[in-house]
């Protein structure tokens, strides 16, 4: 853990992620406005800081820094949830795959090149279509684009590991499978994973964001980044800061979690640093 | 070589088949029907009436009954017809397949262009601020929505006359010049985040490769270093930059979805979504196994010139 | 030597054609959508009918005011509400050069009514008892009942009347065409644009003026303002209000604007609890101020309307005449205690992210309502799962864009007689029944306007839906554009009059 404070760009990443968090909690407690009043007396007003709406308003009249900030959590959460998603049921599918071996593996693996020979965003608007659209399917539809690319890297790494001699080792000692693998795949497969996983993070930002875009994400009233910004494609003419600033906070949250990313890998591999 | 083609090709069949038995199925669990759609809010059709349109739409029989039929079909190169517009599917998904052909290759040209001097010059340049700020510089491009990105750019010119003519797609050879111009920004707005992902692969590799012995050895030689980067360690470096571009190709020929939505142009991606709003069935199926299908191929495709390109690679071991 | 002199003059007619071919007058008109086929009777998207409007003629069409005017039938008699004899015009050739008489009437008028046709005009007809041929030029249809609405059912491109050899030969009209309109199919690259050109026997003399009108598919509203303000298209029809306040910035467009027959309603399904108490659907009808909606969802670009579409100015009635059509939040909050719901309640309003799922329209009413205490949740589906909702009556509330009428019988009897055919709210009145009724079977419009003034009352009073706006139709064009008139039902039949 103390070599990430040692490495800026995953000080950086770490910094930015944190600010989100202190924003997420902040908008818990207080917001410049209430981010679901509409105020049509005020459609439409540029940032100023006169009237308060200091990234101005929306085509409603909604304030646009109170829906970022509503936003935030929104867009955290299904993230988070999403990366989990993808990462519990993919890791075990994959080491179970690799484990196993045999017919199981053929079949997962077949699986999962099915599923990755859809492109992933209309594989997201497939499930979002069947599913309806609510918070927790846009969770459900981007974890399901994740769990192929989690069961992959996990099964590689499992099958990387498992021919290891201390592995081999350990079974002629006689001790039981699931010993085995909780004492000594785990920790082996757990890295891999956890770089994955803060790709992910990110990606998922990026996927909810394009799937709200489309109209299929997270639902109006309430503010997601993604649905600011498609709604905002209608006004983006007449009120450019209605697009600028719900792509500005995406793109800030994102380059945390791929600074923070970048970083570990750093750590983890040593070859990737440029100058000793 | 040919044997491992012919295994790999043979190998795709039930990849292909298992995302035609999935579209398939999966088309018809989103609520709504075609004949729905097609009625919409405002007719009213007497039971006779829907009798029979039933039986026009295909909606009269079992699920996979339908399924064996339209496979049937398939075999023979029939992709079937679109519900709404009664045409052929075929011609016109391959209709759309050049525009998406042209967004990819210019999209991969701009990236490799970018990406590549880019990644070369964060490895071997013994500069850490430059290798920091360039590594900065490609995680900010890998952080930027394609489609934010794409709207920021049509907020920004489409002010100025005649730039991005959003929506008046003309083919390449039909007028090429104006092609190009409408082509650039939506273009640009996928390469350069692509540029991003291939700049980092190609930094990382570089780097990799500098550190092992025969470079080292090279370096102690005496060996000028600018030679020994473009002779020996780039050879090599850049080989898992093919896969990452051939992966990504893949990817942008099924269709920039957000990108041909924002800049309005008819690619595969928004015919995809269209059909999905539409329940064309027909269309959806056809869409999803040409892009599949065009996935798998190009994967393929890497891997062979990946292959050529460094010959101590065995086709024949399994790659994990 | 004659043969010379055949060859000369053919030679000079075409030098002197030359300079007149280069200065073909031609119109690009930009559109949002492709047509979906061309078979008028088969269509039903908005894109497809305007095609339609320039390649066809009905027996009568609508003037600017949305009045009936003579088309194909010169004028018609009708001797008692259920007799109506058409007199046709005479020489009318259809693009394949065969006259048109009236075989081709009765024979479009049956297709139109065969069920395996599955044609969307047929309920505007269904009541036709018998069609005759009485003479080439004189056409007989007997109705089952009165239908005061029967002329208007015409005026429909749905009603158009085909070429009875086209269709024998060709099966269906999708992708070919067999009019007597003012333009002519010249070619058609789907997706990208259509080529009309003029009918140089068009019934009407010296129209349309123009040689040549390309129909370009350009699916962004944005970018078909791109286009008329660089001149590559010279009109559109724009929906989108921000795109218009664009347009309206800039001096060398003409916008137009003018509202038309579709209606934004905002609708409940009686039959769910709590809607079926009227009291509760009068509450919110009184928190609902169509003017904030408007501003708010349209860029101020509709008109508040009751239930007859505001256009319709002969039939509606002002505003301010119907009840719980004046916000009042007091009045409104002590019906809902009456209605046992002093603390307010909570509903869903579906709608979808499309121009006819009124979302922002949905958000609008959400905001109104929690000024009542009434909690609204949006269920924002996508426009396949709303098509299927409303095909289920599978909703509390629901927010739609509904094709009306100029003429009252047309559009309401429909929506709102208990067995109509688009009446998704399910509401069933037997007042409201009986005044649909009457309506239907009076003939003048002295006798039916008391009729029709009576059931807007009602409807205003019963509110099974709640009638908001008319959203106008706006077309921007460039200045050169001469001559150009707007119908409320969105048809482009006046493109025939552009001078340019």
């Amino acid at each position: 853990m103390s070599r990430i404070f040692k490495n800026p760009i995953a000080v950086v990443g770490l910094g930015l992620i944190l600010l989100y968090v202190a924003v997420i909690i902040i908008s818990q407690f207080w917001l410049p406005f209430d981010p679901l009043q509409m105020d049509t007396a005020n459609m439409l007003q540029p940032p100023s800081l006169k009237t308060g709406h200091v990234l101005g308003t929306d085509e409603f009249g909604r304030d646009i820094l109170s829906r970022i900030m509503q936003g935030a959590g929104i867009s955290l959460l299904i993230s988070v949830s999403a990366t989990a998603m993808g990462a519990v049921i993919g890791t075990f599918m994959g080491i179970w795959s690799g484990f196993l071996g045999g017919a199981w593996d053929q079949w997962i693996m077949r699986l999962a090149d099915i599923l990755f020979a859809f492109p992933s965003l209309l594989l997201a608007i497939f499930v979002m279509a069947i599913l309806g659209e609510h918070t927790y399917n846009v969770i459900f539809a981007i974890g399901i684009v994740y769990i192929p690319q989690f069961a992959r890297i996990a099964r590689g790494a499992v099958l990387s590991v498992k021919n290891n001699e201390f592995i081999r080792a350990s079974f002629s000692s006689g001790a039981n499978k699931s010993y085995v693998l909780v004492r000594h795949l785990l920790p082996n497969i757990m890295m891999p994973i956890i770089v994955q996983s803060s790709l992910s993070l990110s990606v998922a930002i990026l996927l909810e964001s394009a799937l709200s875009f489309l109209g299929m994400g997270v639902q109006p009233p309430y503010p997601s980044w993604g649905n600011m910004l498609s709604s905002a494609r209608k006004v983006m003419m007449l009120a450019p800061w209605t697009a600028i600033y719900p792509g500005l906070a995406i793109m800030l949250l994102v380059l945390g979690f791929n600074l923070l990313g970048d970083g570990l890998r750093d750590i983890m591999d040593p070859r990737l640093r440029n100058v000793q | 070589m040919a044997r491992y083609i012919f295994r790999r090709l043979m190998s795709l069949i039930p990849v292909l088949l298992g995302v035609s038995v999935i579209v398939f199925f999966l088309v018809r669990l989103i609520p709504g029907s075609a004949l729905q759609m097609y009625l919409g809010t405002q007719v009213e059709a007497t039971p006779a009436q829907m009798e029979e349109l039933k039986r026009i739409f295909g909606e009269d029989k079992p699920v996979p009954v339908l399924y064996v039929e339209w496979l049937g079909r398939l075999l023979h190169g029939d992709f079937g017809y679109s519900l709404r517009t009664g045409r052929e599917v075929l011609p016109d998904i391959l209709q759309r397949l050049p525009l998406s052909f042209e967004l990819t290759i210019l999209a991969l040209a701009m990236s490799l262009l970018i990406g590549i001097p880019l990644g070369i010059a964060g490895a071997v340049k013994r500069n850490p601020v430059l290798d920091v700020l360039i590594r900065i510089t490609g995680l900010l491009g890998l952080s930027l929505p394609q489609f934010w990105l794409a709207s920021l750019m049509v907020i920004a010119f489409s002010g100025l006359k005649g730039f991005i003519p959003m929506g008046n797609y003309v083919p390449f050879f039909q007028a090429p010049l104006e092609n190009l111009r409408m082509m650039l920004f939506p273009a640009l707005a996928i390469g350069i985040g692509l540029a991003a992902v291939i700049m980092r692969y190609m930094r990382n590799s570089m780097l990799e490769v500098m550190q092992m012995d025969y470079i080292r050895t090279a370096e102690a030689k005496g060996l000028k270093r600018k030679v020994v980067i473009v002779r020996h360690a780039l050879k090599n470096a850049i080989l898992p930059v093919i896969t990452v571009a051939g992966f990504n190709t893949g990817y942008l020929l099924g269709g920039a979805i957000v990108i041909e939505e924002v800049f309005a142009l008819p690619g595969m991606g928004r015919l995809a979504l269209y059909a999905i709003y539409q329940r064309d069935y027909s269309l959806i199926q056809g869409i999803v196994l040409i892009v599949a299908t065009m996935f798998v191929l190009i994967n393929l495709l890497t891997d062979l010139v990946y292959a050529t390109i460094d010959p101590r690679i065995r086709l024949d071991v399994k790659k994990e | 030597m004659k043969k010379i002199l055949h060859v000369t003059i053919a030679f000079v007619l075409v030098a002197l054609a030359m300079p007149l071919g280069a200065q073909e007058k031609t119109l690009i008109i930009g559109v949002d959508q492709e047509a979906i086929g061309l078979d008028p009777h088969i269509v039903t998207s908005f894109s497809s009918h305007r095609r339609v409007d320039l390649l066809y003629n009905k027996l009568v069409r609508h003037d600017e005011n949305l009045k009936i005017v003579p088309d194909l039938a010169e004028s018609w008699d009708v001797p008692d509400n259920t007799t109506y004899i058409f007199n046709l015009r005479k020489g009318v050739k259809f693009h394949n050069g065969k006259e048109m008489t009236s075989e081709d009437v009765v024979f479009s008028l049956n297709r139109i009514l065969d069920p395996k046709t599955a044609a969307p005009g047929r309920s505007y007809i269904a009541s036709i008892k018998s069609i005759e041929a009485l003479s080439p030029y004189r056409v007989k249809v007997t109705l089952s009942a009165p239908l005061a609405s029967f002329l208007e059912g015409l005026t429909s491109n749905n009603c158009a009347i085909v070429s009875k050899a086209a269709v024998e030969q060709n099966g269906n009209l999708q992708k070919v065409e067999a009019g007597t309109g003012p333009f002519m199919l010249k070619e058609w690259i789907p997706d990208n644009s259509m080529t009309l050109v003029k009918n140089p026997d068009y019934f009407e003399k010296d129209l349309p003026y123009l040689d040549k009108v390309i129909f370009r598919v350009i699916p962004e509203q944005a970018s078909l303002l791109a286009g008329v303000k660089a001149g590559t298209i010279d009109i559109a029809q724009i929906n989108d209000g921000s795109t218009v306040l664009l347009a309206k910035r800039d001096s060398n467009l003409v916008v137009m604007q003018k509202p038309g027959i579709n209606v934004r309603t905002f609708g409940f399904n009686v039959t769910r609890k709590p809607f079926d108490d009227v009291r509760v659907r009068d509450a919110l009808s009184l928190a609902i101020d169509r003017n904030e909606i408007i501003a708010a969802a349209e860029f101020g670009m509709a008109q508040p309307t009751g239930p007859i579409p505001v256009g319709a100015t002969q039939w509606a009635l002002p505003l301010n005449k119907l009840p719980y059509y004046t916000p009042d939040l007091a009045k409104a909050k002590s019906l809902l205690a009456q209605a046992g719901f002093p603390n307010g309640f909570s509903f869903k309003i579906v709608c979808s992210n499309s121009f006819e799922g009124g979302l922002s329209v949905a958000q609008v009413v959400q905001n109104q309502l929690k000024k009542i205490g009434v909690n609204a949740d949006l269920e924002v589906v996508e426009w396949g799962n709303y098509i299927d909702r409303w095909v289920k009556r599978d909703f509390d509330s629901m927010v739609e864009l509904r094709g009306g009428s100029g003429e009252p019988d047309r559009f309401l009897y429909r929506t709102l007689y208990s067995t109509g055919g688009v009446n998704n709210f399910l509401f069933k009145d037997a007042d409201v029944d009986k005044l649909l009724d009457k309506g239907r079977e009076l003939t003048t419009f002295a006798e039916r306007k008391p009729v029709y003034d009576s059931l807007q009352i009602a409807l205003a009073e019963k509110a099974p839906v709640i009638f908001l706006y008319c959203p106008f139709e706006t077309h921007v064009m460039n200045k050169t554009i001469k001559g150009f008139k707007q119908i409320g039902d969105g048809s482009l039949y006046f493109i025939t009059e552009i001078q340019k």
